[in-house]
C-alpha cells in the first residue's frame, strides 16, 4: 500500500484566463502532512495554479481532488470548508476591519486538542496581539503577512496554500516568516503547498519541489536533498 | 425677532428630517450596490410598498410603532423572494442586465401598488401623542416630525451596531472590500448578496413608513424618492457610507431651503448642485467604491 494518502491530487488541469491558455496540462499531488513547493519564474502559472486549486479560476479540463472529494468545479467556499486555507500573495487583509475582525472572519472550531483560537494566535504572534483593534490594512507588509498566516491558522485547516509569502519583504522579515511557517504550520502537521521565487526559503520550508516551466509545465520534480546537493538543477531548469 | 429664529428652527429641523429619510433610502441602495454592483431601480417602489404596507397595518388597527417593525419585515420578505427568483440568476451577467431587470421590477411593483391600493393618496393615522405641536424657540413644531428625527437616529444607530458588532455585519463589511477573499474563507457569496438585498429592502421600507406621515402616500412617491436617493449616492460617491451621510445632509438642506424661497425651482437647484459637484469631483465627495 501507499505510505500516505494524497490530500491534494491534480490531474492534467487546463486553466484559461479568457482566451489565454495559462495552465496546459498540469499534474501534481501533495501527500498528507507533506510540505511541497512550486518553484518557477514570474508568469509561468504558479499563482494561477493556486487560484485553480482554490476554485477562483476553475479549470476547463482535468481534475482536482481534495481528500478524495472531486473539487474540479467546486466554488471557493466549498473548497475552504474541506479544510483548505489560502494565503494569497497580495495578503488580502480586509481594509476597514481591525486585526481581530480580520481573524474572526476566518475563525472556525478545530478538531485537535489544541486548536487555533483568537487567544492562541495572539499568544504566538505578539505583533498582532498589540494591534488587535487597529485597522488591518494599516499594518506593515511583514505584519500583514503575519496576519494573513494567522488568519489561515485560525480556520484550523488541513492544508494551507501559500503564495509567495516572502514577496516584498526584507531578508530579516523573510527569515521571520520562514520561522513562523516552520514552527506553526509544518511542525504542527498542517500540509503545505507553497509557491516561491525565493528558492532559499522554499528549500528551508518544503521537502519536495515542483519546478515549473512556462504554461504550468512541470520540468522537474526534486527533493530538497537533491536540490541542495546540486544547485545546478534549479539553474538549468529555471534560468533564462 | 422670534419670528426669524422660528423660521430658522423650522427650516433646520425640516432639513434634518428630509436628510434622514434620504439617508436611509440611499444607504439601502448603496449597500446593495456596494456589495453586489446592482443599481436597484426598484428601490423607490420598495420604499413605497413599505409606506403602503405601514398604512394598511395602521388602518387595520396596529400601533404605528408596531407597524414600523412589521412593515419592514414584510418588505424584507418580498425582497428575499425577488432576490432568489429573479436577481440571483442574473448575478453573473453585466450590470446592464440587472439595471434593466430592476427597471422592470419598478414597473411591476408600481403596478401592484395601483392594483392593491388604487390611485388615491393615503394618510397614516398617527397615535394621539404624536399629533399636535411643541413650542421650540418661537415656532410651533409638529411632534411627529421630532419623533421621526429620533426614529431616524435610532435606525442609523441600529444599522451601525448591526454592521460593526454582529458576525453578519462583519461579513458584509469584509465583502464590500475583497469579496474573493471572503469566499476563500468559506462564506457563500450568494448568501451575502441575498443578505445585502434584503437589508436594502428593509431600509427602504423603514424609510417609507417614517416618511409616510411627512408626505402623502401616493403611487408617485417611489419614483420621486428613487431619483433623490440616486442624487444622494452619486454626490456622496457610489458605495460610500460616509459620503451618503454628507450628501443626504447637503441635499436635505438645499432642497428644504430652495422649497422655502423658490418653491418651483427646488428640484432644479438640487440637480444644478449635483452637476457642479460632479464637475469638480467626478467620483462624488467620497467615492472610493466601498462602504465602511
Amino acid at each position: 500500500m501507499e505510505k500516505r494518502n494524497k490530500i491534494l491530487n491534480i490531474e492534467g488541469i487546463q486553466t484559461y484566463y479568457g482566451v489565454s491558455h495559462v495552465i496546459q496540462g498540469l499534474s501534481m499531488y501533495v501527500e498528507n502532512q507533506e510540505a511541497v513547493s512550486i518553484l518557477g519564474r514570474n508568469g509561468v502559472g504558479k499563482t494561477t495554479t493556486l487560484r485553480t486549486i482554490m476554485g477562483l479560476t476553475p479549470p476547463r479540463g482535468g481534475s482536482i481532488h481534495i481528500n478524495g472529494v472531486d473539487t474540479t468545479k467546486a466554488p471557493p467556499h466549498k473548497i475552504s470548508k474541506l479544510g483548505v486555507a489560502y494565503v494569497p500573495a497580495e495578503r488580502h487583509i480586509f481594509p476597514g476591519l481591525s486585526v481581530e475582525e480580520n481573524l474572526m472572519m476566518a475563525a472556525r472550531p478545530g478538531k485537535g486538542k489544541d486548536p487555533w483560537t483568537l487567544e492562541k494566535v495572539c499568544d504566538h504572534f505578539p505583533v498582532l496581539a498589540d494591534r488587535t483593534k487597529q485597522d488591518g490594512s494599516t499594518l506593515s507588509g511583514g505584519e500583514q503577512q503575519m496576519l494573513a498566516i494567522g488568519r489561515a491558522l485560525i480556520s484550523n485547516p488541513e492544508i494551507i496554500i501559500m503564495d509567495e509569502p516572502s514577496q516584498g519583504l526584507s531578508p530579516l522579515l523573510v527569515q521571520m516568516i520562514t520561522d513562523v511557517v516552520l514552527k506553526f504550520c509544518i511542525s504542527s502537521g498542517i500540509t503545505m503547498l507553497i509557491v516561491e521565487q525565493n528558492y532559499r526559503m522554499a528549500l528551508k520550508v518544503a521537502s519536495r519541489h515542483y519546478l515549473m516551466g512556462t504554461k504550468g509545465k512541470i520540468v522537474k520534480i526534486a527533493s530538497t536533498k537533491e536540490l541542495m546537493e546540486d544547485p545546478e538543477i534549479i539553474q538549468s531548469h529555471l534560468s533564462v | 425677532m422670534g419670528g426669524t429664529i422660528g423660521i430658522i428652527v423650522d427650516i433646520s429641523l425640516n432639513s434634518l428630517v428630509l436628510s434622514g429619510v434620504f439617508l436611509i433610502v440611499a444607504i439601502g441602495l448603496n449597500i446593495i450596490y456596494g456589495l453586489s454592483r446592482i443599481m436597484n431601480m426598484g428601490h423607490g417602489a420598495l420604499y413605497a410598498v413599505g409606506a403602503y404596507t405601514g398604512y394598511t397595518l395602521v388602518a387595520t388597527g396596529f400601533n404605528y410603532f408596531v407597524a414600523l417593525v412589521i412593515a419592514p419585515i414584510i418588505v424584507g420578505g418580498i425582497g428575499l423572494l425577488i432576490e432568489r427568483t429573479i436577481i440571483a440568476p442574473m448575478r453573473k451577467r453585466s450590470m446592464v442586465y440587472t439595471l434593466i431587470l430592476t427597471y422592470g421590477l419598478m414597473f411591476f411593483l408600481d403596478g401592484m401598488i395601483k392594483y392593491v391600493w388604487g390611485n388615491k393618496p393615503c394618510f397614516i393615522d398617527l397615535p394621539a401623542f404624536m399629533q399636535g405641536t411643541l413650542s421650540i424657540l418661537g415656532t410651533q413644531y409638529p411632534i411627529f416630525r421630532l419623533v421621526t428625527l429620533f426614529l431616524i437616529a435610532g435606525i442609523m444607530g441600529g444599522l451601525m451596531l448591526f454592521l460593526n458588532k454582529t458576525k453578519v455585519g462583519l461579513i458584509l463589511r469584509a465583502s464590500s472590500t475583497i469579496p474573493e477573499m471572503v469566499s476563500c474563507l468559506g462564506i457563500n457569496m450568494s448568501y451575502v448578496h441575498m443578505g445585502a438585498f434584503v437589508l436594502g429592502c428593509i431600509m427602504a421600507a423603514m424609510a417609507g413608513i417614517i416618511a409616510g406621515p411627512l408626505t402623502t402616500i401616493d403611487p408617485l412617491m417611489g419614483s420621486e424618492m428613487l431619483i433623490s436617493s440616486f442624487v444622494v449616492i452619486v454626490i456622496g460617491g457610489l458605495g460610500s457610507l460616509r459620503g451618503a451621510v454628507l450628501a443626504a445632509l447637503l441635499i436635505g438642506f438645499v432642497q428644504t431651503l430652495a422649497e422655502f424661497f423658490i418653491t418651483d425651482l427646488a428640484m432644479v437647484i438640487v440637480y444644478v448642485l449635483m452637476a457642479v459637484i460632479l464637475a469638480f469631483m467626478p467620483r462624488g465627495i467620497l467615492g472610493e467604491g466601498k462602504f465602511e
